[in-house]
């Protein structure tokens, strides 16, 4: 399968300056088309499920709709961690805590990361992301805010108290989604002008400059 | 306006000493207007999403109870020390109804004119009691971001 692919394709043999010796680096594809239209179909329905929630209309229908986007596109990111390719699957990004700790200690040098998927940092980022998500979206489906127009297409289903107890954490996980958000945009933001290496592209055309395997 | 939710007026009021009654009867009073408004609200937007079959009669006399409802003086249910920060865990009533007595106002005037709409509409057909039960539940939901807190 041409997208499954971590060798080749690219100019072999550039070389650069990064941990302080010359490494070799090659253009490969490392996100394949399905997880960057993940990406961004993502991106639009948490920006847009968001905006709603908090500006859109009292009458919330589009505020749910752009919900189920997100949890439609959750349930897709889930089969494609185990089916995927080998950049998109949980196991290619899950790391412990020493390598991450590494990572973040080499981070804040001023090179590119070349970093072939995603970083130990931003792999965590991903779970963290991911799990957040998922439990903010759920629970906005058992959520009744005791309005008749806007309760989840769930509440019915369970108590009248834990109706009332979503509510509440869908209101605060709301907060740690736009934290998470912010931090993620920041995070493009340190490699671009930090670091010189533009992550916004590879997600785009799915085609990255990444240190060559040993 | 014939019918105005009187809360405004008492919230400045404090109760004179003797005649206020226990404040925990004041916030069981108050939860259980808000019950009584929504035990018929329940029912007409069940009709309007079509969970029981929609019967113009039975709209209509829920529609009937709510105007009845936004008659009612409230300003006795908004004591003074009725907050949740006075009485935590007993009621999600936020300090800011007490702060915000424009705010207030301007809200329960829209909740009213809301009722009215659906008291006009509520017993022609379903399409119509839809349409009023959904402005009504925004004009819930304008003073729950507001005015209430998501949880005890």
């Amino acid at each position: 399968m041409k997208d499954r692919g971590t060798h080749g394709a690219g100019p072999g043999g550039e070389t650069a300056r990064a941990d302080n010796a010359a490494v070799e680096i090659e253009t490969i594809r490392v996100w394949d088309p399905l997880l960057r239209l993940f990406h961004w179909l993502l991106a639009i329905a948490v920006v847009g499920a968001w905006g709603l929630g908090k500006f859109g209309p009292n009458v919330m229908t589009l505020h749910f709709w752009f919900g189920y986007a997100v949890l439609g596109l959750l349930a897709f990111r889930l089969i494609w961690g185990f089916v995927g390719p080998e950049h998109a699957r949980f196991g290619n990004f899950r790391y412990g805590p020493v390598s991450i700790g590494k990572y973040v200690l080499h981070m804040v040098r001023r090179e590119p990361s070349y970093w072939r998927g995603h970083n130990p940092l931003g792999g965590f980022f991903v779970f963290v992301l991911l799990g957040v998500l998922a439990v903010h979206a759920g629970l906005g489906l058992i959520a009744d805010p005791e309005d008749y127009v806007n309760a989840g297409p769930l509440a019915r289903e369970v108590s009248t108290t834990t109706s009332r107890t979503a509510l509440a954490w869908h209101a605060t996980l709301g907060w740690v989604v736009l934290g998470l958000v912010v931090l993620h945009v920041a995070a493009i933001g340190f490699y671009r002008k930090w670091k010189g290496e533009d992550l916004i592209r590879p997600m785009i055309t799915g085609r990255k400059t990444v240190r060559k395997d040993p | 306006m014939r019918k105005v939710l009187l809360i405004t007026a008492a919230l400045a009021t404090v109760p004179a000493a003797g005649i206020a009654a226990d404040l925990q009867e004041v916030v069981d009073a108050r939860r259980g207007f808000y019950s009584m408004l929504g035990a018929d609200m329940s029912v007409l937007a069940s009709m309007a999403k079509g969970d029981i079959e929609y019967d113009g009669a039975a709209a209509q006399t829920h529609a009937d109870n709510l105007k009845l409802l936004t008659a009612y003086n409230m300003g006795h249910l908004y004591a003074p020390g009725t907050s949740n920060a006075d009485m935590p865990g007993k009621t999600r009533a936020l300090p800011k109804i007490w702060e915000d007595g424009a705010g207030v106002q301007e809200k329960s005037m829209a909740f009213v004119q809301a009722v009215e709409k659906l008291n006009e509409v509520a017993g022609l057909d379903r399409a119509e009691l839809g349409g009023a039960v959904q402005r009504l539940g925004g004009a819930c939901k304008e003073c729950h971001d507001n005015y209430r807190a998501r949880d005890f």
